[in-house]
């Protein structure tokens, strides 16, 4: 099968289309999923191939929507559950994290979750503190979540297909900033299975940790690094919940030297979990303090100066490698 | 002309190199060798030897840093000025004693020296103490790097570059030469080379001297005293040895000797000597006794191919054991010639390593000395040694008639894991029917 | 009245609903109910004596709900249920011996010794599972509901919960979905007048919650809540407008809690005053439908003593069978927290 540059969305939608083609108890709803194809685009074309059965609008009730996610996959279904902005899960939390999360542990097994919920997070659009969040570390704080967090357009299909065949509550977090980036992606169906890191460049000097949007950053900055000599291996978790601490902890064991981004706040980040993992697991490995690149403690502002100065960039990565692997 | 005195790059990152103490004052005539200065590194302190001959004149003072590569003073011929300054190039501001303001000599927290824990790990492998380290990471945290140079820099020794010059020609490894100071000098290399190996000998076991006894004299067992003491225990630890003693007549040999004396002499043409002769027969026996040309290899013994001689000369202080490669395939006159040039560049110590490398047996002879009978040490990696004993009168009933006749003893050491008793015997009867027909020894091939 | 209920709000159950109730009928619904009383109130003893670890959010006293309800579902319909969801489980046909022994914690419980008292769950008996957020179990039974009529399996679902519960957003945004989408769904509202400890009228300005349902388009029911028969009435008309895709139904029973909102400890004054208790009780709906029976003459009351006698036998076996199941092993603390 062929393989062809795709945007990050068009990627994401052409998954959505192969698997509601594939499986029939997949069906999807969402505020403007169906007639309006999300506001991002991400469900063009849904409700004309599948029909208002399986692609349905919902009333701005996000606590209903994930009810019905929870309820439909309880009893066999494989919703897809939107969200839209990623801020708006709060709403919709308890049926989150009190129900779906924990259906299958504290009904002792007897019931599986196999619902997805989509939704676009991220910063950098001058959207502001509702609407800009990375709030995943609140998510993969809970037993029986998974969380994936795409950073390619590869990653889009494979992971929104592979979250919908997970028997587990996935939440699938886009970036709403990487929509329009291009990639190489597969024509034909596939699954990228949640827990596999992506070494996204091999090197020797340090490893980058990043998440999300942060990948795109961390490539650049590994880039520029290297022009320097510096020899930078870029980790993405791709999904972090579960999170592949073996595949970071191998790479730390080599490098020695680990910078951790993400543009969610850094106090108590996924950084801070993979820090902790990190020194538990590779202590004696270490030729420095395992480090964060992360947003400061303050909601995502507005004004276009401050929001570039909250988000981590591939000049602040390289210049935080750089700090790493320093010698006098 | 003047010959610059630099200061050398000791380690992959040295980036420079302070002048802690001149240990020559100017003017002083100095030697190749001669200790120049005390040099302080980030990682290590050296001496600096001088490379060539002459008259001191130093261009810096002690406390001086400089990148490698500086001009720290100058050899001059008798009478020779130095050049004017130091050459710019390269070097640095003499250090001031602190750096206000700058990035470097970063100090510890409280005293409390930074090591990250990878390094840690690191230096315990490859035991290192890393108190001993300066940190280059960040805040002059010891970070694996720094450990791991300095293993390199103590793995690759801290030569003088005719050092390892000479090490390369001589076709040695510079890190093995051994060396008391951590600095291998020519010297070193030189007593290397001459001791056939490299290795270093075990301690002895007793470790004290016993009571009541001082020493007059101490020598080092290090160079080839050290390698002939390693190759000896080794030999001795690693073989089953025993010997076999075997009289040889050599009348036919003395005679052959007698009449080639005869008509060589107004040619001036070499006639070999009674061992030359031994040593061909030698070579030939071993061609039908091939499980004495011979290496043990783990469990698998291994009969060679090529019948490389060793030869055993004595020299001042040792012993050395220069090879004659495919020994069995020279005429006698050309094993006689490369035996005498052997030896003499042991003496002249000119030797090349090639030369002490690749026997597969060894002759040894103490005739000369008055020995008859001894026990050859097998060198490593063979399984056989021949001592040859001193020539001397007998004599043989020859039917009712008392014969007078020449004999020697011939000492076959043999590794018993390869050789039995028996073969040992019949190679020894091979060789003692080739002495008895030495004609058949002249020629080649 | 009409069977239809119009998209308003009607007071009591169907005229002439409890003609043609058969002794069957009788007996099942008394069973239920006895069923549940004789349960909550042995577990309601054990945990007091601490033989039993947890909690008890006791149902004794609303069990008509519950009994008239579960006699208009299959197997097949799908119910989610609340903190106070014993008596949902049981009525549902729920089995007394794994109830125990999740309620011990063993490992033969329903749950395996995870949820206890409030997470009861039997898949096979279309108990979707009890749910100790207030609330939270409204949305996923309309996800019961919306996979029903997915499937078009002819299926319904029904949400059990208080009074308290509907002024939670769960409840309004659950509801206004199900309508809109015409979802196979009954809302069952149990009003027993207090959200925990709070009485109703210090909650909502409203006497009726069925009038919620004039806010979604949907009817609302308002029925007596200590009458199995009338409950089973409106149920079942509200069964019938879902099977006939006409959406949800949203049906206020006015109930009573005997106990506290936890425990089997009398009550706390002066939340509540002890005399109102002592006049619920006297409409206690396990006497009144004994009543109805045997006046009636369709059961005797040697049948009605028959089955709290064979229910005191079982409820003995279950608590036997509890106690002797083996505990949970801590190793496997991981397990099921992921489908793998």
């Amino acid at each position: 099968m062929n393989t062809r540059e795709l945007t990050y969305v068009k990627a994401f939608n052409e998954g959505m289309h192969q698997i509601m083609a594939e499986d029939p108890d997949v069906f999807l709803i969402g505020e403007d999923v169906a007639g309006y194809g999300g506001v991002f685009h991400m469900f063009d074309g849904l409700l004309t191939a599948y029909g208002d059965r399986r692609v349905k609008d919902t009333p701005i009730a996000e606590q209903a929507i994930i009810g019905v996610g929870v309820g439909a996959a309880a009893r066999g279904l494989r919703p897809v559950c939107d969200l839209m902005f990623m801020d708006f899960i709060g709403v919709a939390m308890d049926q989150i994290f009190n129900q779906a999360a924990k259906m299958k542990y504290m009904f002792g097994g007897a019931v599986s979750v196999p619902l997805t919920i989509t939704t676009a997070g991220g910063a950098g659009m001058s959207a502001a503190a509702q609407h800009s969040q990375s709030l995943e570390a609140w998510l993969a704080h809970i037993p029986g979540l998974k969380v994936a967090m795409p950073a390619s357009p590869y990653d889009a299909k494979g992971l929104i297909v592979g979250a919908i065949r997970d028997d587990n509550p996935v939440i699938v977090v886009l970036n709403k900033k990487m929509l329009g980036v291009k990639g190489p992606v597969p024509e034909e169906l596939y699954a990228i299975p949640l827990g596999v890191a992506n070494v996204v460049q091999e090197g020797d000097d340090v490893t980058i940790v990043a998440i999300g949007r942060m990948v795109l950053e961390a490539t650049k900055a590994a880039q520029a690094l290297g022009e320097e000599g510096i020899s930078a291996e870029v980790i993405d978790p791709r999904t972090v919940q579960p999170l592949d601490i073996d595949t970071i902890v191998t790479s730390a064991k080599k490098t020695n030297r680990v910078l951790i981004v993400h543009e969610a706040v850094q106090f108590g980040g996924i950084g801070a979990e993979i820090s902790s993992q990190v020194q538990e697991s590779a202590f004696d490995y270490l030729d420095a303090p395992v480090t964060r690149l992360a947003a400061p403690f303050a909601p995502v502002p507005y004004a276009p100066i401050l929001e570039n100065a909250y988000i981590p960039d591939a000049a602040r990565i390289a210049a935080a490698a750089r700090q790493l692997v320093e010698r006098s | 002309m003047a010959i610059e005195v630099l200061l050398p790059k000791l380690g992959l990152t040295m980036e420079e190199g302070t002048v802690d103490e001149w240990l020559v004052n100017d003017g002083d005539v100095i030697s190749v060798g001669t200790p120049l200065l005390r040099l302080a590194t980030d990682k290590i302190d050296v001496d600096v030897e001088a490379e060539s001959e002459g008259i001191i004149a130093r261009a810096v003072p002690n406390g001086t840093t400089l990148a490698p590569g500086s001009v720290l003073g100058w050899l001059l011929a008798p009478g020779e000025v130095a050049p004017g300054e130091v050459a710019p190039g390269g070097a640095t501001a003499p250090a001031a004693p602190s750096a206000p303001g700058g990035e470097t000599a970063p100090v510890a927290l409280s005293g409390r020296q930074r090591v990250s824990p990878n390094a840690r790990r690191v230096a315990s492998e490859l035991g290192i103490d890393v108190a001993s380290l300066r940190g280059s990471g960040p805040g002059g945290r010891v970070v694996s790097e720094d450990v791991e140079e300095s293993a390199r820099v103590q793995a690759t020794k801290v030569t003088s570059p005719l050092a390892r010059r000479d090490a390369i020609q001589a076709g040695i490894d510079v890190n093995e030469v051994p060396t008391d100071t951590g600095y291998v000098t020519r010297k070193d290399v030189r007593e290397a080379i001459s001791g056939h190996g490299v290795a270093t000998p075990a301690p002895s076991s007793l470790a004290i001297i016993p009571p009541g006894q001082e020493s007059s004299s101490i020598i080092p067992m290090k160079g080839m005293r050290g390698t002939i003491a390693a190759r000896m225990v080794q030999s001795l630890t690693e073989m089953a040895q025993l010997t076999h003693g075997f009289e040889v007549c050599m009348d036919a040999v003395v005679e052959l000797r007698g009449t080639l004396k005869e008509q060589y002499h107004d040619f001036g043409l070499q006639v070999p000597s009674l061992n030359d002769f031994v040593v061909r027969a030698t070579a030939l026996a071993l061609r039908k006794h091939p499980i004495l040309n011979a290496t043990i290899t783990g469990r698998e013994i291994h009969l060679l191919r090529r019948i490389h001689m060793g030869m055993a000369v004595a020299v001042p202080g040792g012993l050395m054991v220069p090879v004659i490669r495919d020994a069995d395939t020279l005429s006698i006159f050309d094993l006689a010639r490369a035996t005498r040039e052997l030896a003499e560049s042991c003496r002249a110590g000119s030797i090349s390593l090639d030369a002490l490398e690749g026997g597969s047996f060894a002759v040894t002879s103490l005739g000369t000395y008055g020995v008859d009978f001894f026990t050859p040490v097998i060198n490593p990696g063979n399984v056989g040694i021949l001592g040859v004993g001193r020539l001397r009168d007998s004599g043989r009933w020859d039917e009712e008639r008392f014969v007078k006749t020449q004999v020697l003893t011939l000492s076959l050491t043999f590794d018993h894991r390869a050789v039995d008793g028996a073969p040992a015997a019949e190679f020894l009867q091979t060789i003692a029917e080739l002495l008895a027909r030495p004609l058949v020894l002249l020629p080649g091939a | 009245m009409t069977e239809t209920l119009a998209p308003n709000v009607t007071y009591g159950p169907p005229e002439g609903y409890a003609a043609g109730v058969t002794r069957e009928l009788v007996l099942d619904l008394h069973r239920r109910m006895v069923r549940i009383r004789m349960f909550e109130e042995s577990a309601g003893k054990l945990v007091e004596s601490g033989d039993m670890p947890g909690f008890l959010h006791l149902y004794v006293g609303q069990e008509a709900v519950a009994a008239g309800v579960m006699s208009v579902l299959d197997d097949v319909d799908q119910i989610t249920s609340t903190h106070r969801g014993h008596g949902h489980a049981i009525a549902k046909g729920a089995e007394f011996r794994p109830m125990f022994a999740e309620l011990y914690g063993k490992t033969t419980g329903y749950c395996k010794g995870r949820g206890g008292s409030m997470h009861i769950v039997d898949m096979n008996r279309g108990m979707l599972g009890a749910n100790a957020i207030v609330g939270g179990g409204i949305p996923i039974a309309i996800g019961a509901a919306f996979a029903a009529q997915y499937r078009g399996d002819g299926s319904v679902a029904a949400s059990f919960f208080g009074d308290g519960a509907t002024n939670i957003g769960a409840f309004h945004e659950s509801v206004n979905m199900a309508a809109v989408w015409d979802l196979p769904v009954l809302f069952i509202c149990e009003n027993n007048g207090y959200a925990e400890f709070t009485a109703q009228g210090n909650h909502m300005r409203l006497d009726d919650i069925a009038e919620r349902a004039n806010s979604y388009g949907i009817p609302g029911v308002v029925v007596d809540g200590m009458d199995a028969l009338a409950v089973r009435a409106v149920a079942k008309v509200a069964v019938d407008r879902a099977k006939r895709g006409e959406g949800p139904t949203l049906i206020e029973a006015k109930t009573y809690r005997y106990f506290d909102h936890q425990g089997i400890k009398g009550m706390r004054i002066p939340y509540r005053d002890p005399a109102e208790v002592e006049a619920w009780k006297e409409r206690d709906a396990i006497r009144l439908l004994e009543v109805i029976g045997t006046e009636r003459g369709l059961v005797r009351p040697e049948d009605f003593a028959a089955t709290w006698a064979q229910t005191e036998t079982d409820i003995a076996d279950a608590i036997e069978f509890a106690r002797s199941s083996p505990d949970p092993d801590p190793a496997d603390i991981l397990d099921d927290v992921y489908t793998v």
